[in-house]
Order: structure tokens, then C-alpha cells, then sequence
């Protein structure tokens, strides 16, 4: 095997970490823009999703505009929407292995009628199961008025406010049933305002 | 060795699973369904191949008392960039793969292959190489995937093929403890089996 001087070695070291930071700044300075126009697109598409509406990225942008208002006193960038009939409120939380979101779309009575969610490193299969629309249909009908909605094995399938956990997904389910905890509490202003 | 052999070899009897025992970890976790299983066999394939073709062009000027880092630095480097790439232009692809990205760097597949290969051969070999032990890492992930979903769920790329053949009817019941990860390891258990016994008899 050759040998290598130690200053060799350092200015290689020095030489590839460089190269290597260069190209990666500017992949991601350039792609940036792109990147951000498909996640606000996407963001806007699952919000319109809660409410029923299925599109394209393309298109979300134009129907979001038709479908969905920012209220005048949201502050906060990801605060609540409002639709023909209620309330559309993000979710966030931590799941297994990073962090899970969503939206869940109200009625006045509080009772869901959509849900998105989303999460960005669950095991494929099993936590990440939570991004179909098959778990997402399980909280259609349930209530978030006096508790928050809880997902739990063996749920029972009557109550208002239980839903039927993912198996082998304890970790990310117990992550989606504090993001309603959180919700619940950080939104209870809403319920008032959307009684109105 | 020809070279047909490179490609050839890893498919079976130096499959990088059950011979080499490489990236037990990510076969584990990425098979509970058929579909992810497929995605991360194709992004694997794709990363060995490109970094075993990259490090083997680089082999003679880089120190063997730093080689560990530069190759680590290489495969994330390619990974990184291969997503950022995606995200930007493929939105949809890169969701699917977004969860992947870690656990294809981390994957004792990629580094054990520009460890044991590409740090001493030229750059066609490595590149048959590469995607030569990408295709028999795909090729259990597959299995394993088709398996542990069919019983698992009942569903095949997540078409419920079970309740259409009616076997809920005449009580069947899905087995959860196959989505759990020790019966991953069980099935690539037999696996090994059933090749070393194949060996044994050739």
C-alpha cells in the first residue's frame, strides 16, 4: 500500500470537504426556489384535501384561493383556515424517528369531516402508514368538542373520539394522539368562534 | 473473474444478505410491503453503483488512513444531491424515497462493497459490482416483502388480494406478528437455509 505524508493526507481531507460543501451549496441554493414552489403546493393541496377536494399540485393553488380563507387575525404563518363550514387546523408533533403533521378539517360542532397527515422519516410500512387516506378516513365523523380524539389499539369503533391504531406503529400513533392533545388545548378559542 | 460473474454472483452465492450478511438492519425495517421494499432495492442499486464507480476513479490518490471518511463522505454527498434533485424536479419520486435517504447511507452494503471491491478494482468492474450487489440485496428485500405483506395484511402492493379471494370469510386472520421485525429476521433465517442447503447439494 503507498504511503501518504501526513500533510497529504490533511490537505486532502481539507481539499474533498471543500469540494464537497461547494457543490451541495450550490445544488441546494439553486434548486431552493423549485423545492419551496412544490411544497407549497403540496401544502395547499392537502388542506384542500380535508375538505374533499382531490387536485393536482398544479391546480391547487387556484382552487385554494376559491375554497379556503386565511383569517384576517391569523398571525402565525401555519395557523388556521377557514372553509364554507367550519375550520381547517394544522397539526404538529413528533413521531417515531422526526416530526409528523397534518390537517384536520371541522364542522361547527366540532366534528371532523377530513384528515390529512403527514410525517417525514416513519419506517416505511408501519409508522408511515399514517400518510394513507385509510387511516386518515378512520376520523371522519369523530369529535374533537369535549376531548380530543385519541388513537388506541382496540378502539372502540362507537365512540366519538376513539380511533383504531396502526400494528406494529405504537410509537407514531401515541405521536398522532399528543398532536390532537396539543391541538385540542392550543384551539380551543376556535370553538366559539366557529359557533358563531 | 469475468465479468458477467460480477453481476451474476451476488444475485446467489454471494448474495450480499444471506452470504455476506450486509444491510440486515434496512432489510428489516423497509419490508412490512412490497411497494417500499421495491423503492429501496431500486435507490440502493442506483447509490452502490454510483459510488463504487466514483471511489474506484479516486482509489489511488486517497490515504488509507482516511479512506473510511472519504467514502462516507462520497456516498452521502451522492445521496444528498440525488434527492435534492428529485425534490426539485420529481416532487412525487422523492416523497416515496425521502424516508430512504438516511438508511441508504447508513446501509453496510454501500460501504462494504467500496471497502471489499471498488478500493482495488477499476472502474467498470466496480460499477458491475455495485449493481450486481444492489440486484441480490433487491432480490430478498422482494421476497421478504412479498412474503411478510401477503400474510401479513392480505394485500399485495396494496391490493387487498385476500378479501377478494374471500379467506376472511372462512376465517382467516391476518398474522401481525409477520409485520413485526423478528419474523423479518425468521424468514431471512430460512432463506439462508434453503440457499446453504442448495449449495451443499451442487
Amino acid at each position: 500500500m503507498k504511503s501518504f505524508s501526513n500533510k497529504y493526507m490533511l490537505l486532502y481531507a481539507l481539499g474533498l470537504a471543500a469540494v464537497v460543501a461547494v457543490l451541495l451549496t450550490l445544488v441546494a441554493t439553486s434548486l431552493k426556489p423549485r423545492q419551496q414552489k412544490n411544497q407549497d403546493a403540496e401544502k395547499k393541496q392537502m388542506i384542500l384535501k380535508t375538505i374533499g377536494i382531490e387536485t393536482s399540485r398544479e391546480e391547487a393553488a387556484e382552487l385554494f384561493e376559491k375554497n379556503v380563507r386565511i383569517p384576517q387575525k391569523s398571525n402565525g404563518e401555519d395557523d388556521y383556515y377557514l372553509f364554507n363550514g367550519g375550520v381547517i387546523i394544522p397539526l404538529k408533533g413528533n413521531g417515531l424517528w422526526g416530526p409528523i403533521g397534518g390537517y384536520l378539517a371541522l364542522d361547527s360542532s366540532f366534528t371532523v369531516v377530513g384528515a390529512v397527515f403527514t410525517h417525514e422519516s416513519e419506517t416505511p410500512g408501519l409508522g408511515a402508514e399514517i400518510a394513507t387516506d385509510k387511516f386518515a378516513q378512520r376520523f371522519v365523523g369523530k369529535q374533537m368538542a369535549s376531548q380530543p380524539i385519541v388513537v388506541r389499539k382496540n378502539a372502540d369503533h362507537n365512540s366519538i373520539n376513539e380511533v383504531d391504531a396502526i400494528s406494529g406503529s405504537t410509537m407514531t400513533c401515541n405521536g398522532v394522539s399528543a398532536m390532537m392533545t396539543a391541538a385540542f388545548e392550543h384551539y380551543s378559542h376556535l370553538r366559539k368562534e366557529v359557533n358563531k | 473473474m469475468k465479468r458477467i460473474d460480477l453481476i451474476k454472483n451476488p444475485l446467489s452465492k454471494d448474495n450480499p444478505i444471506t452470504v455476506q450478511v450486509l444491510g440486515i438492519c434496512s432489510c428489516l425495517a423497509v419490508t412490512a410491503q412490497l411497494k417500499p421494499a421495491v423503492v429501496m432495492a431500486l435507490s440502493v442499486t442506483v447509490v452502490v453503483a454510483l459510488s463504487n464507480l466514483i471511489i474506484s476513479l479516486m482509489r489511488n490518490t486517497i490515504p488509507p488512513r482516511i479512506r473510511i471518511i472519504v467514502q462516507l463522505v462520497v456516498v452521502s454527498t451522492l445521496v444528498i444531491l440525488v434527492n435534492q434533485i428529485l425534490m426539485a424536479f420529481v416532487y412525487d419520486v422523492s416523497k416515496q424515497l425521502s424516508v430512504y435517504v438516511g438508511l441508504i447511507i447508513t446501509n453496510c452494503i454501500v460501504m462494504g462493497r467500496l471497502e471489499a471491491f471498488a478500493m482495488s478494482h477499476g472502474p467498470v468492474d466496480s460499477l458491475l459490482d455495485g449493481i450486481g450487489n444492489g440486484l441480490g440485496y433487491g432480490i430478498i428485500l422482494v421476497i421478504l416483502g412479498f412474503v411478510r405483506e401477503l400474510f401479513g395484511r392480505g394485500t399485495l402492493w396494496g391490493y387487498p388480494i385476500f378479501e377478494k379471494l374471500g379467506l376472511y370469510n372462512i376465517g382467516y386472520e391476518n398474522n401481525g406478528f409477520i409485520i413485526m421485525a423478528p419474523m423479518a429476521l425468521i424468514l431471512v433465517g430460512i432463506i439462508i437455509w434453503i440457499q446453504r442447503r442448495n449449495c451443499e447439494k451442487s
